[in-house]
């Protein structure tokens, strides 16, 4: 998959030239809310994986999950509404970098993965009733391949700028 | 008090991995060398660091300077060299020597000197 002809065209929009007449600060600063969304997402759905996993059995999940899944999405659009300004700065520098091709698509994963467990009928009725040993083991599941996609994801975008 | 150990250790452990030296000095040879080239992309402040490409020879030469604020504080300021000028550039290039990318120390245009990073020269 070739992906020049993207970088090119998003490192010329708009927002590139925008992004880049901001000043010397611009970037660190978009870079601190990136890092305040991820803290955000990654903290919020670290205690609700945990939890699904099993840890704090005494703390029903359906008060956990609400506080964390908002906490989550909002950390998530932080980080997204500062992550494409930052990669519209100098798009092109990331053309071979192969941390981003791990990025993207863990993410894309995780998405389709929170889409797949929202979907379960222990997520859509642990609120109104105890859950059964196996709808625990299914959300159980959906946690550990969450926790595995977003540290995938974050970890190869630490990485990015060490390549 | 043990978690706080095993995250002591674990944080030890990261720092001494080289992969976590910072952006790259750590993959840069230690030896200075200096370029002459005429200007292909003139100075930008934008990113984490400021970064201009000069041609050397036959080679396009990707200069990474000081993060933005720093560089324009040594006066290397957007604009000030045009595209097509000649410049005289001091650094540390890529052990790899396949790719033309130097961590910049110095860059001279005609007679005006900026030291990016006065305390590596």
């Amino acid at each position: 998959m070739n992906l020049a002809p993207f970088f090119t065209w998003l490192e010329h929009s708009p927002l590139g030239e925008f992004i880049r007449s901001l000043g010397v600060w611009s970037y660190g600063v978009i870079n601190l809310v990136h890092i305040l969304g991820i803290m955000l997402l990654f903290g919020s759905i670290l205690i609700l994986d945990l939890r699904m996993l099993g840890a704090w059995r005494q703390v029903p999940l359906a008060v956990l999950s609400r506080p964390t899944t908002t906490m989550a999405q909002i950390g998530f659009i932080l980080a997204v509404c500062s992550g494409l300004p930052m990669l519209s700065v100098k798009t092109t520098d990331y053309i071979g970098n192969p941390f981003l091709l791990i990025k993207f698509p863990a993410i894309a994963l995780a998405l389709v993965n929170v889409w797949l467990v929202h979907r379960t009928i222990a997520w859509r009725e642990h609120r109104e009733r105890e859950l059964l040993p196996a709808e625990n083991r299914r959300l159980a599941q959906g946690a550990a391949l969450s926790l595995t996609f977003w540290l995938t994801a974050i970890t190869s975008g630490r990485m990015i700028g060490y390549w | 008090m043990r978690a706080m150990l095993s995250a002591g250790l674990l944080m030890s452990a990261l720092i001494v991995s080289p992969a976590f030296a910072h952006h790259g000095w750590g993959g840069q040879e230690e030896a200075i060398t200096t370029l002459n080239g005429t200007v292909v992309q003139g100075v930008s402040l934008a990113g984490p660091h400021a970064t201009m490409k000069i041609k050397a020879g036959n080679d396009v030469w990707d200069l990474t300077l000081a993060p933005p604020f720093r560089t324009e504080r040594a006066g290397l300021k957007e604009g000030l060299i045009p595209v097509g000028a000649t410049v005289t550039v001091r650094g540390n290039r890529n052990s790899d020597h396949n790719r033309h990318e130097m961590k910049t120390i110095y860059v001279k245009h005609g007679s005006t000197e900026y030291h990016v990073y006065p305390d590596r020269e």
